[in-house]
């Protein structure tokens, strides 16, 4: 399926939909997610929440990783929950969870379920993962990147040498959905950003099979400034407003 | 044993090791508080896991709020210093990979006498090595500073002989900065160079747990505040900015077609400085001679054929040579036809790619672009999913040519229309890149999200004239 055509689309005005229920009709147990946000910031808690209520499981999900959010607030959601929730059979990420030695000795969702074997973890390096996901959205077949350190290798690569350095080959990463956080968006997907919630959302938007932003403002089309825009809407399927 | 220094001290000295106009990255914990001991306006910029470039920090308990728009590795609030930018994960990976970070300070579970590092996740739990983006930073920034207690929470000297498992990344770290003592990691051990104020070399050998030699220049750590003098990147001419090429260099020289988005200026002061046996990666190798574009009567436009014309080209690496007519061939096609420039054909998506990836650290990739035709002869191919896929390399130029609107000071640009076409890419890919705006303005006055292209990358800044004509 080619990026923006979408052919379950059930919106009336553009690419905007209802709600983030609406937006995620189509999510099967078994899915692979791509979730956006980096301690806390640009976090799509609108999908997220969406996901609890649907209750979809058995997610493999790629994301920062799932220490909860460092808000402190309560109602922060983060990939954490889904965890505790026992919807995510598998995590891929750079810091799957803070062990529990460094939060006074409070093992999180990720840490007990990983422990208990309920739940796989796959841990990449963020720039490799970034890379990675990079890759599949540009539609690379992988990339050669310089080794670095032992976790380097850990999706399973070869490695060869070129011109005396030693690089590790890693494959493209999409997935079945992407969800993004975006300051704004207009009715076409156009997308900016926030500030340090860019972080992961502009590559995961790239490499989402089915791409959906929740937005803080959504604007009719020439609302955005378009040297401003970071994500063009070629790469967006789905736009709700953020709760 | 005599009182340790605190956290800010121990952040002062580290601040001590960055030269002015470096960017330094910073990890999660401890040296998340470096910024509060270096001024707002010194010229360094602090780099976050998060994508924040150029940030600060006050307060170091402050919360962040659901709307923070700042925040540093740690996830602490944070924000923005005049001149600072946001960026992508993906950006700040290619970023690190490329060797752009000047030094990284992290904060290693421990450290052994070979400068291997160890996460803490990694005692933690040591079948996971969650390591964030410390491996990255640990494996390619220029220097890697190791800032943590001389003994750890349980009570264990930090510093270790041998690593008690495989570590994150192998001899990578090149200075530690405790609460004791600064310890240089040299190539046959551990040098120990500073002590912290009242303690002794005993001191420190008491609580270290790998063997420490005596540099003969031991003295106290110097925890004053530091300064750094101002760095400045505008250059007052095009050939003042160019005028150190030598002869033989690759260069990448913007633009896609038309006049728009050409470093016009510096294009001339290329061809006045003079270099020759130039290898141009370029979209054309000079196309807006033939085809126009709006160039008044009798003018012609300038393009890279003053570079053809003026013999400086040995070769080039573009995607779009030749005229679009054969009765008006470009320099370059005439210069090709007479045996005396050479031509590597890429494709333009491709082109962008290889010239991406040398400004991404990412050595080469499988494309599926031009598989299976003469664009692919002699090149490795693959079949993923069915589909062939051919292995293309990464570019790098020694110097680059860009065209900006605006930059501030600090080499930070904004681009006009689709005159961003190659300029954003090829300033990542070259060792010294050069940008020619309309206006330089002060740091601060550019928005940060819109920024495009990060000073980082931008190592000379000059005005084009008012009165410069792309024509002539």
């Amino acid at each position: 399926m080619s990026q923006g055509s979408d052919t379950t689309n059930q919106s009336v005005n553009g690419k905007v939909y209802p709600s983030a229920e609406a937006a995620l009709h189509d999510l099967r147990d078994g899915s692979a997610i791509l979730v956006g946000g980096f301690a806390g910031s640009g976090v799509p808690e609108t999908l997220l929440n969406a996901v609890l209520s649907l209750g979809i499981g058995n997610l493999t999900c790629i994301c920062q990783g799932a220490a909860p959010a460092p808000s402190g607030s309560p109602d922060a959601v983060g990939v954490d929950r889904l965890i505790a929730a026992g919807l995510v059979r598998k995590l891929v990420a750079p810091l799957p969870f803070l062990p529990a030695q460094g939060l006074n000795g409070e093992a999180t969702a990720a840490e007990s379920s990983w422990k208990s074997g309920q739940l796989e973890i796959e841990v990449a390096p963020q720039g490799i993962l970034a890379e990675r996901l990079r890759a599949g959205g540009a539609g690379l077949g992988g990339v050669f990147l310089p080794s670095a350190g032992r976790a380097t290798t850990q999706d399973g690569g070869e490695t060869r040498t070129i011109s005396g350095r030693t690089y590790a080959f890693h494959a493209p990463l999409k997935a079945d959905f992407a969800m993004v956080k975006a300051a704004a968006a207009d009715t076409v997907g156009n997308l900016i950003y926030r500030g340090s919630q860019r972080n992961w959302n502009p590559v995961m938007a790239m490499a989402g099979q089915v791409t959906v932003v929740e937005a803080d403002q959504i604007l009719e089309i020439g609302g955005l400034d378009p040297e401003m825009v970071i994500t063009p809407g070629i790469f967006v399927n789905r736009v709700v407003p953020s709760l | 044993m005599p009182q340790r220094i605190d956290v800010q001290g121990q952040a002062r000295r580290v601040a001590r090791e960055f030269a002015a106009g470096s960017v330094v990255a910073l990890g999660p914990g401890i040296p998340g508080l470096v910024p509060l001991v270096v001024p707002s306006d010194a010229p360094l910029q602090f780099l976050a896991d998060s994508g924040a470039l150029g940030y600060g920090c006050e307060d170091a308990n402050l919360t962040p709020g659901p709307d923070q728009l700042v925040v540093d590795s740690s996830g602490r609030a944070a924000f923005l210093r005049v001149g600072g930018t946001f960026l992508s994960t993906v950006d700040l990976a290619a970023m690190v990979r490329t060797g752009q970070v000047a030094a990284a300070v992290l904060q290693p579970a421990s450290v052994t006498s070979a400068g291997d590092f160890i996460h803490w996740t990694t005692y933690a739990t040591p079948g996971l090595a969650a390591v964030g983006s410390a491996v990255d930073l640990a494996s390619a920034a220029g220097r890697v500073v190791a800032m943590m207690p001389h003994v750890g929470p349980d009570g264990a000297p930090t510093i270790v002989d041998i690593a008690p498992f495989q570590p994150d990344v192998a001899r990578c770290v090149d200075l530690i900065v405790t609460d004791a003592a600064v310890i240089r990691v040299g190539t046959s051990g551990l040098v120990l160079e500073e002590l912290a104020p009242g303690w002794r070399t005993d001191d420190v050998l008491a609580i270290t747990g790998a063997p420490l030699s005596v540099a003969p220049s031991l003295k106290e750590m110097d925890l004053g505040p530091p300064f750094w003098r101002p760095v400045s990147k505008v250059y007052s001419s095009g050939l003042e900015a160019v005028q150190d090429i030598p002869d033989g260099s690759v260069v990448n020289i913007d633009g896609f077609a038309g006049p728009g988005g050409m470093s016009h200026y510096l294009m001339v002061a290329l061809r006045d400085h003079g270099a020759r046996e130039l290898t141009i990666i370029s979209n054309t190798a000079g196309l807006a001679q033939v085809i126009n574009f709006g160039t008044p009567p009798g003018k012609r436009a300038i393009d890279h054929s003053i570079l053809v014309d003026n013999h400086q080209v040995k070769k080039a690496i573009a995607s779009y040579p030749v005229s679009p007519s054969a009765s008006r061939p470009t320099s370059f096609e005439l210069a090709y036809q007479g045996g005396q420039v050479e031509l590597e054909v890429v494709p333009q998506g491709t082109l962008a790619e290889r010239i991406r990836a040398g400004g991404a650290g990412v050595r080469a990739f499988f494309t599926p672009t031009a598989a299976g035709t003469l664009l692919a002869e002699g090149k490795e191919t693959t079949v993923i999913d069915g589909k062939e896929y051919v292995l293309e390399e990464a570019l790098r130029a020694d110097f680059c040519l860009i065209r900006g609107h605006k930059a501030d000071t600090m080499g930070n640009v904004v681009y006009h229309g689709t005159s961003r076409n190659f300029n954003p890419i090829m300033a990542t890919s070259a060792r010294v890149t050069v940008v020619e705006v309309d206006e330089i303005v002060q740091p601060g006055e550019l928005d940060p999200e819109a920024i495009v292209t990060p000073g980082v990358y931008i190592d000379r800044i000059v005005v084009r004239p008012p009165d410069f004509s792309p024509y002539f």
